[in-house]
C-alpha cells in the first residue's frame, strides 16, 4: 500500500500517535466529580452485589477501546490517502513535460482549455506507473522546480502548482539523465522541439481566435503634441470573422469600428487620439466566438502635453537653439551663463557647458557641466570614447538610434550613489565605467550628457530632436507607459507600490533599484514611489505568435489520432485510493459506537 | 440565629393551629383521656369492676352488700386514668443534614407539630434527638405552656455524627420509662440496621410510629458518569462508575430499604409513614392523624 497524502514515515508516526492518544485517553482517569450523599450504606450494598459483573465490565472496556482505536486508525490512515499498490502494472519511471505556453490557455469545444486537458492527461500518466516508481514533472516555462525524480505524490503536487504562462519564451526543458518514459503534452504551437524519445501527446484542437497583436500610443516626431494609436489585429481563426474594435479612454469619448478579416488575415491602422483625454487607453476586440481571450484587449497610456517653459543657458549653441525653437508648444528663453539668474522660473532648465552653483528649482538637462557641488564631479576627460551601448527601452531613448554616434571627448563621472542619494544615477548611454548619458530621479529629475554637442556628431543625427523631445517629456514626467509582456514585470523605479487600473493594490517586491510584480494577465499598472514619482506599465500579450493558436505542428489528423491512442492507453481506470472507503468505515463505526454507548454496551 | 428564627416562624405556627383544629374535628373528644391507659385500682372515682378479695388487702372497698347476699368478700375496683407518654425521637445524625430543605429541618418540624398537638392534649411529651446515641433530650413536659420551651429545644438542636438507633434507644430506655408511644422521625440509614433497635422497643413494650424521611433525589439520584460518593456521616468515599442500569438498581435498592422498614412496622402492628421533603409538612402530619395512632 502507498500513501499519496503523506510519506510512509509521517503516516507511521501518525498511526502510532493515534494509537498512543486513544490508549492514553482510555487509561486517563479524569478526577471524578465529588458528590456528598447522606449515606453510602445502600451504595456499598449495591456495589457489593454488582462485583460479580466486573469481568463483563472489563470486556466492555476492552471492546470500547478496540472500537475507538479502529476508528482513530481508520481516520489517520485515510488522511494519508492510501492507495493499493498497482501490483499488476509495469514497474517504470515516468517523466511528464507539460507545455504551459500562452496558447495552452485556448478553450476547446468542450468548454475546457488545452491546459486543463493537459493537466488531466499528466495526472493520468502519473497514476499509470507503479506506485514505487519515480515521477518527474517539468514544464516549458520553468515553473516546475528542476531536480531529480521523486515519488508520485510530490509530482502531483508540482503539477497542481503549475499554471499557464502568457509571457516569456517557452522552450522544451533539459531532461535529467534518468531511465524514464517521457511524455510531452502540448498543443504544438509555441514549443515543438521535443526530443524523439518523448511520446508527444497532443491537446491541440482548432480554435477560433481574433487578437490584438500590436497596440501602441505615441506622438509623431514631426508633430509631438499629436498622439496616435497603432493597432494591429489578426484573425487566427480557420474562418473569416466579423470583428468589432473599440478604443476607450478616461473621457466618455471612444472609437468603435467593425471590420471583416479573412482567415489568417492581419490588419493594422493608426488611429488619431486627439479627442481622448490624458490617461489609460484600452483597446478591445470582440467577435462571435473567441477561444483565446487573453489577446482580446490591450492597454496604453496617453500623456497630455501643455505649454512648457524652457530656459536654455548656453554660451551659444546653434543646434540646441534651433531645435528647441522648432518644438511646438514650447516657450524658450535663451540666457547666457553670465546673465543666468537662479530665481528664473521655468518648467525645464537646459544648461549647455554650464552649471549654476546651486541646483535649479526644477528638472534639468545638462551638457558637459563643469564641476559644481550639487553634481558628481568630473573624474577625467576621455578622448574618443566608444559608445558601448544604450538602453533602447528607456523613454528618453525611444526611437533614438546611436549606432554611428561619434564623440571626440567626454567627461568620466561617477555613476555610484553620492551622499544623500538612495540609488546611483541610471546610465542609459555608455556603461558605468564611462557613462555618457545619466539620469537621476531624486528630488528633481536630471539628465546629464557627459559630452558637449559640439564635440560630437549627435546634433546631426535624425534622432537628436527626438532625444530632446523624449528628454523634455521625461523631465516633465510625460512619458508614455512602459510596455511589458505578462509574467514577471520589472520596472526601474525602486521601492514603488503598484496599483492596477481599478486602483487595487498589487503585490510587489520593492527592491533597491527596481520594483518587481507579477502580471498573469494583460492589464494596466501604475507604480508610485515614495517621492510621488509615477510610472505606468501596460502589460499586453500583443504577439502574433501567441495569437496564432492554430499554427500547430500537431494539427495534422494523423498526429491527433496517434495522441488520442496514447491517452486512451494511459487511462488507468477507476482510482485505487482507499481514503473514502476508510472514512466511510470510520463513520459507520462511529455510529455503531454511539448506539452501543447509549445502549451501555460500550463504556 | 436567623436560620433558627425561620424554622418555626409565624407561618409555621399558623399551620400548627390549623392542624390542632383539624385534629379536633377528626376525632371529637380525643382530649378527654380516651387514648390514655386505664388502670383498674382500688382508688378512683369511676367504678370499673369487681374482684375476689385476697387476704391482707385493705377492706375499705369491700362490697358489704354483696357479702351479705352471697357470703363472699368482693372488692370494688375503680378506673384510674394514667398519662400516655409520647416519646418523639428525631434523627439528628449527619445524614439528616442533606437536601434542600434539609431533612433535619423537616424532621424537626414534624417533631414540633406532633409535640404541639401532644402538649395541647395534655400528653406527657419527651423530645429526643439521636445520632450515635442520645444527642439532645428534653425531659417529659406536659401542658400548652411547654410549647415554647419545646420549640426552643428543637431550634437549638444540630445535626451531625453517625446513626445508631440501637444505642440511642438503649441509652434512653435503660432508665425506667413508662410504656407509651414512640415516634421515630428518621431516614433509617443506620449502618447497624434498624431491626435491632425496633426489637428493643418491642422488648420494652412500646408502641412505635415510624416516619421515614428522604429527599426526592435520594430515591432517584442524578449523578455524572464518574463520581466519588462521599458519606455525609462517616466521611468515607466510594468511587462509582455510574450507568443507567446502576441507577436503576440503586432506586430498586432504596425502595427495598423503605419497604423493609415499613414491612417491619406493619408486621408488628406499628404505624409507618414515608415522606419526602418536597411534601408540605402539614400534609404529612395530617397523614399521621389519619392513621389514627397518634390521635385516639
Amino acid at each position: 500500500m502507498t500513501f499519496l497524502g503523506m510519506s510512509s514515515g509521517v503516516i507511521g508516526l501518525l498511526l502510532a500517535g493515534t494509537v498512543s492518544v486513544v490508549v492514553y485517553l482510555y487509561w486517563l482517569k479524569p478526577p471524578p466529580q465529588r458528590v456528598i450523599v447522606p449515606s453510602t450504606l445502600l451504595w456499598n450494598r449495591l456495589l457489593k452485589e454488582k462485583k460479580k459483573n466486573t469481568f463483563f465490565d472489563r470486556l466492555r472496556w476492552w471492546f470500547s477501546l478496540m472500537l475507538a482505536l479502529t476508528i482513530g486508525l481508520l481516520v489517520a490512515a485515510g488522511t494519508g490517502r492510501p492507495e493499493l499498490s498497482a501490483s499488476g502494472r509495469d514497474l517504470r519511471n515516468i517523466t511528464v513535460v507539460i507545455d504551459n505556453s500562452a496558447t495552452m490557455a485556448t478553450r476547446t469545444a468542450d468548454g475546457f482549455t488545452r491546459w486543463e486537458h493537459a493537466v488531466a492527461n499528466a495526472g493520468r500518466f502519473l497514476r499509470q506507473g507503479s506506485a514505487s516508481g519515480e515521477f518527474l514533472i517539468l514544464d516549458t516555462s520553468g515553473q516546475a522546480p528542476p531536480g531529480d525524480a521523486s515519488d508520485r505524490r510530490s509530482a502531483l503536487e508540482v503539477l497542481a502548482g503549475l499554471t499557464v504562462s502568457l509571457g516569456g519564451e517557452p522552450q522544451f526543458p533539459d531532461l535529467p539523465e534518468i531511465d524514464s518514459e517521457i511524455f510531452f503534452i502540448s498543443d504544438g504551437v509555441m514549443v515543438s522541439d521535443a526530443p524523439p524519445e518523448a511520446t508527444v501527446v497532443s491537446v491541440f484542437e482548432p480554435a477560433h481566435n481574433v487578437g490584438i497583436t500590436a497596440f501602441d500610443v505615441d506622438a509623431l516626431p514631426s508633430e509631438p503634441t499629436s498622439y496616435r494609436a497603432f493597432v494591429q489585429l489578426k484573425n487566427a481563426s480557420p474562418t473569416a470573422k466579423l470583428i468589432a474594435l473599440q478604443l476607450s479612454g478616461t473621457l466618455d469619448v471612444g472609437i468603435r469600428d467593425t471590420l471583416t478579416l479573412e482567415a489568417g488575415e492581419t490588419w493594422a491602422r493608426s488611429i488619431d487620439l486627439r479627442d481622448f483625454g490624458r490617461g489609460p487607453i484600452r483597446a478591445i476586440v470582440t467577435t462571435n466566438t473567441d477561444a483565446f481571450p487573453a489577446d482580446d484587449y490591450a492597454y496604453a497610456f496617453l500623456p497630455m502635453r501643455t505649454q512648457t517653459r524652457v530656459v536654455l543657458v548656453t554660451p551659444g549653441s546653434t543646434y540646441l537653439e534651433n531645435v528647441l525653437a522648432d518644438v511646438p508648444r514650447l516657450s524658450l528663453e535663451v540666457v547666457r551663463p553670465a546673465s543666468y539668474n537662479p530665481q528664473t522660473s521655468a518648467d525645464v532648465y537646459i544648461f549647455d557647458r554650464f552649471a549654476p552653483s546651486e541646483a535649479p528649482p526644477g528638472p534639468a538637462l545638462l551638457f558637459l557641466p563643469p564641476n559644481v557641488a550639487w553634481l558628481a564631479p568630473t573624474l577625467a576627460l576621455v578622448e574618443d570614447p566608444e559608445v558601448s551601448g544604450w538602453d533602447r527601452s528607456h523613454p528618453v531613448l525611444r526611437f533614438v538610434a546611436l549606432e554611428d554616434l561619434r564623440i571626440d571627448r567626454a567627461a568620466r563621472v561617477s555613476a555610484s550613489a553620492s551622499n544623500g542619494q538612495r540609488a546611483g544615477p541610471e546610465v542609459v548611454v555608455g556603461d558605468r565605467s564611462l557613462p555618457l548619458v545619466l539620469l537621476s530621479d531624486e528630488e528633481e529629475r536630471i539628465v546629464r550628457v557627459s559630452f558637449a554637442l559640439e564635440d560630437s556628431n549627435f546634433p546631426l543625427h535624425p534622432g537628436f530632436p527626438i532625444f530632446l523631445s523624449n528628454t523634455l517629456g521625461w523631465l516633465m514626467d510625460e512619458q508614455i507607459a512602459l510596455t511589458r509582456a505578462p509574467g514577471r514585470v520589472e520596472v526601474p523605479i525602486p521601492g514603488a507600490t503598484v496599483t492596477d487600473i481599478e486602483g487595487n493594490d498589487v503585490t510587489a517586491w520593492p527592491l533597491s533599484d527596481r520594483t518587481v510584480f507579477m502580471a498573469d494577465q494583460p492589464g494596466f499598472f501604475t507604480l508610485a514611489s515614495d517621492d510621488d514619482r509615477r510610472l505606468r506599465v501596460a502589460v499586453n500579450l500583443a504577439s502574433v505568435e501567441r495569437s496564432s493558436v492554430n499554427d500547430s505542428d500537431l494539427a495534422s489528423a494523423e498526429v491527433v489520432a496517434a495522441a488520442s491512442t496514447v491517452v486512451a492507453a494511459a487511462d488507468p481506470g477507476p482510482s485505487d485510493e482507499l481514503w473514502i472507503v476508510l472514512l466511510l468505515l470510520a463513520l459507520l463505526l462511529v455510529v455503531a459506537e454511539w448506539v452501543t454507548y447509549h445502549k451501555r454496551v460500550t463504556v | 440565629m436567623s436560620e433558627k428564627a425561620t424554622l418555626f416562624d409565624d407561618e409555621f405556627l399558623k399551620k400548627l393551629e390549623y392542624l390542632n383544629v383539624v385534629s379536633n374535628h377528626m376525632i371529637p373528644g380525643h382530649m378527654h383521656g380516651e387514648h390514655r391507659a386505664k388502670k383498674k385500682t382500688d382508688s378512683g372515682i369511676e367504678f370499673a369492676d369487681y374482684r375476689q378479695y385476697v387476704s391482707g388487702e385493705d377492706t375499705k372497698n369491700v362490697d358489704w352488700r354483696t357479702y351479705l347476699r352471697t357470703d363472699k368478700l368482693i372488692l370494688r375496683l375503680f378506673e384510674e386514668e394514667a398519662d400516655l407518654p409520647i416519646y418523639i425521637f428525631f434523627d439528628s445524625s449527619g445524614s439528616m443534614d442533606h437536601g434542600a430543605p434539609p431533612k433535619f429541618d423537616y424532621a424537626r418540624k414534624i417533631a414540633a407539630a406532633l409535640c404541639y398537638v401532644g402538649l395541647l392534649n395534655q400528653d406527657r411529651v419527651n423530645l429526643v434527638g439521636f445520632a450515635d446515641g442520645v444527642a439532645h433530650e428534653l425531659s417529659a413536659r406536659r401542658g400548652k405552656h411547654q410549647v415554647w420551651h419545646a420549640f426552643r429545644f428543637l431550634e437549638s438542636a444540630q445535626a451531625g455524627g453517625a446513626t445508631s438507633m440501637e444505642k440511642a434507644f438503649k441509652a434512653f430506655f435503660s432508665t425506667r420509662r413508662r410504656r407509651g408511644l414512640v415516634v421515630v422521625v428518621s431516614d433509617f440509614l443506620d449502618e447497624l440496621g434498624f431491626s435491632k433497635a425496633f426489637d428493643m422497643l418491642r422488648h420494652f413494650r412500646q408502641d412505635l410510629f415510624a416516619v421515614q424521611i428522604h429527599t426526592p433525589g435520594e430515591a432517584r439520584p442524578d449523578l455524572p458518569d464518574e463520581v466519588l460518593l462521599e458519606d455525609a456521616e462517616l466521611g468515607t468515599s466510594q468511587r462509582v462508575r455510574v450507568t443507567p442500569a446502576l441507577l436503576e438498581a440503586y432506586a430498586e435498592k432504596f425502595e427495598e430499604h423503605c419497604e423493609e422498614v415499613g414491612g417491619y412496622c406493619r408486621k408488628n402492628g406499628w404505624g409507618y409513614l414515608r415522606t419526602t421533603t418536597d411534601i408540605p409538612f402539614e400534609d404529612m402530619i395530617l397523614q399521621v392523624f389519619r392513621q389514627g395512632r397518634f390521635l385516639r
